[in-house]
């Protein structure tokens, strides 16, 4: 729990998170993967010996079912979170007496609950969807509520209630000692640790869901910094900082996203070295996800991004990218496939309608033809800044003669670019919070047709790449 | 400043979105109640109203078609911003998206209102209003917001005024979807305080906005960036 306890330490911007900090984070890191390495066998040893039925049904819960299970399968498995978290949330003689079998495990509990969730409600609505299947179609029509969304909602909010992990979050900030507001639940490491999880847990189900900005706001008790509770746990922190960047993208946020994935795929870039394999692999894919990603947030606001993962971006998406970068109607094939190779596998909150096949829109189509639209208001932006940028003054007629466009398209063009310039950005406080900010280095003002462009210049910044690699020499 | 939080929100409210009862379905008519107050005192609250469409999302035999079209038209006079999309997220994709043979008036009237908030987003002023005179359903849609076309009026003058030190007062009359220059020009002295220039334009006063004033961003070094380097050094020295 000592990651807990570090989380009391003074408020502190993520910025300024130095890289000692980080240096004994990927330590602490290492460390947990080489102790697991060697603890399998002794874990097993251990679950054979286990003749407690609670014991076993807790670790079971924490394993992930069969890709191929089939829908009794699923039905069970919903039972069985249902029996677990009844017994943990409802118990008549208070809070359950137990040790959660591992540090991580409450983190694997609620993860698991939250993908049987999404691919349940996914599979759901592609059989409905098909119409092909009226056996299984049948049984999902007869069992609306097996998990249904709100049974999902309220499981997590319990859980969040019992811990009162809120407060105990909120006297943490105020560097008080959370185990006061903890009451007879939260003091127990079982209780806490769901609580703790289940808040990460509706981040990502508001998120299946397409509420981005309540997503954000269900995060306002936890801080992101590397002291944070969910850092000590890898796919936890790789989980909250993708589905964070997520939303800040689809609330146009684009900085704020571009900064949250910047953060975590350095991360995983510093830690990639000694992670387990089969770990890897899932991480690996996100990994891939968050950079298409952050293609499309650089696309929409271009920003210098750290080396590492300006190297990787160009290897991976080297060709896409320079195409999002050009904009313009080619751009709009390439915007498409990598938001659907990199989003959320969206849900639908409600059983679908099983008896017309053609009125079940796929929710991710839904998202994405949102998306779209934004995207194609700004499909321009690249073109017109591309000129911009060589002079000083111009005229607008002249201008639209370059381009081969209307003196009035060309008008909308550059108040739509001149528009988004202006973003919200994080300083401080909650993840919604922010200052409207200038993002770019070019602005120009019209005075009737004509065109006055200025360009900020950009120093050169030394600092950072000097002590990094002071750093590097040293260590 | 993007109709995200008024500057005050009743209390009842505040409980709602702030707490479990955001999932009560009872609540819904509250926040119903409070999305006409909006409508008729002209103000915007699009959080509470993304409450209102979540509690939909969650219980679709309570959706009230009116109201849902309501909340688009509310969220659309905050253009151009992300409220619009946040709102048609939590709509059943079914609704926002016409099927080949699945076509209910809701489906419609979404669709319609995507079209014209696509038109404002993108700056396409004069198409906007050419869009809204072209069909009665336009006017339909938008009759309970009261001071709709106002609001959309002042957003543009309010936006141009951050891109331009003068305008031709016939492209002003396009993008402001007047019927002559003597009304523009009304419009332009009387509401937003602007002026008519010697040249016959439109002269908007400088603000940081249609400035586009020459900036050099450059690196502030100070002495604690390096404290831990010459800590360490310190350090290893002694």
């Amino acid at each position: 729990m000592s990651a807990f306890q570090n989380g009391m330490a003074p408020v502190r911007a993520m910025e300024d998170d130095s890289d000692v900090e980080e240096e004994a984070l990927v330590a602490d890191y290492r460390e947990q993967v080489q102790y697991e390495g060697g603890m399998d066998d002794v874990d097993q040893a251990l679950l054979a010996q286990q003749t407690d039925d609670i014991q076993a049904k807790l670790a079971q819960a924490a394993q992930p079912l069969d890709f191929q299970a089939t829908l009794e399968t699923k039905f069970q498995s919903y039972d069985n979170y249902c029996g677990l978290f009844h017994f943990i949330l409802n118990s008549e003689s208070g809070p359950v007496d137990l040790e959660p079998p591992s540090y991580y495990w409450a983190w694997d509990v609620i993860d698991e609950f939250i993908y049987q969730f999404n691919t349940f409600s996914s599979y759901r609505a592609r059989i409905a969807r098909q119409g092909n299947n009226e056996e299984e179609a049948q049984i999902l029509r007869e069992n609306p509520n097996t998990w249904g969304c709100y049974s999902v909602l309220n499981v997590l909010y319990s859980l969040i209630q019992k811990s009162q992990i809120t407060e105990q979050l909120a006297a943490m900030r105020r560097n008080e000692d959370p185990m006061l507001v903890a009451g007879p639940y939260g003091s127990k490491n079982l209780y806490r640790m769901l609580g703790y999880f289940s808040i990460i847990g509706l981040l990502r189900v508001h998120c299946l869901l397409g509420d981005f900005s309540l997503a954000l706001k269900t995060l306002d008790d936890i801080e992101l910094n590397k002291k944070a509770m969910f850092a000590r746990v890898m796919a936890a922190h790789f989980t909250t900082y993708y589905y964070v960047g997520f939303s800040y993208m689809m609330m146009r946020r684009y900085a704020d996203a571009i900064r949250m994935f910047s953060h975590i795929l350095v991360y995983v870039s510093r830690t990639k070295n000694f992670q387990k394999n089969t770990q890897y692999d899932s991480i690996s894919k996100k990994n891939d996800q968050m950079l298409a990603l952050i293609a499309i947030c650089v696309a929409f606001q271009p920003t210098r991004l750290d080396d590492t993962i300006h190297t990787a971006l160009r290897e991976k998406y080297g060709d896409q990218l320079l195409k999002l970068q050009r904009g313009g109607p080619e751009s709009l094939p390439v915007y498409e496939e990598l938001f659907k190779l990199a989003c959320p596998k969206f849900i639908s909150p409600v059983p679908p309608d099983f008896d017309r096949p053609e009125a079940n829109v796929d929710p991710i189509d839904h998202h994405l033809s949102i998306f779209m639209e934004e995207v194609k208001t700004n499909m321009w932006s690249p073109t017109v800044k591309s000129y911009l940028r060589l002079y000083t003054t111009m005229d607008l007629m002249t201008l639209a003669g370059f381009l081969d466009v209307k003196p009035e398209e060309l008008r909308s063009w550059l108040l739509v670019n001149k528009q988004r310039t202006k973003q919200l950005r994080w300083t401080d406080n909650g993840l919604l919070e922010g200052d409207w900010v200038n993002i770019s280095d070019l602005d120009y003002a019209m005075q009737g047709d004509l065109i006055h462009i200025s360009e900020a210049k950009m120093g050169r910044k030394l600092v950072d790449w000097y002590l990094r690699n002071l750093s590097r020499t040293y260590a | 400043m993007n109709g995200e939080d008024p500057q005050e929100r009743p209390e009842q409210i505040r409980n709602i979105i702030n707490g479990l009862e955001r999932y009560n379905p009872q609540a819904a008519e509250i926040l119903e109640g409070y999305l006409q107050q909006q409508c008729e005192e002209k103000f915007c609250d699009c959080n509470a109203n993304r409450a209102l469409l979540k509690l939909y999302q969650l219980n679709p035999d309570r959706i009230k078609d009116e109201v849902v079209t309501n909340i688009l038209v509310k969220a659309m006079t905050q253009f151009p911003s992300a409220q619009f999309s946040l709102a048609l997220h939590l709509l059943s994709p079914s609704h926002s998206n016409p099927g080949p043979n699945s076509s209910s008036d809701l489906t419609e009237a979404v669709s319609k209102l995507r079209d014209l908030n696509l038109q404002l987003e993108s700056a396409q002023y004069a198409r906007f209003w050419a869009t809204m005179d072209s069909d009665d359903i336009y006017a339909d849609l938008t009759t309970d917001i009261a001071g709709f076309e106002e609001m959309i009026r002042v957003r543009i003058a309010q936006l141009v005024s951050q891109a331009y030190r003068e305008v031709e007062v016939s492209v002003l009359e396009s993008w402001l979807g007047l019927d002559s220059e003597d009304e523009v020009k009304k419009f332009a002295i009387e509401t937003c305080g602007w002026r008519i220039g010697d040249n016959g334009m439109i002269q908007i006063p400088r603000n940081p906005e249609n400035e586009a004033k020459k900036t050099e961003i450059k690196e502030d070094v100070t002495i604690d960036m390096f404290s831990r380097v010459i800590k360490r050094a310190w350090e290893e020295s002694a």
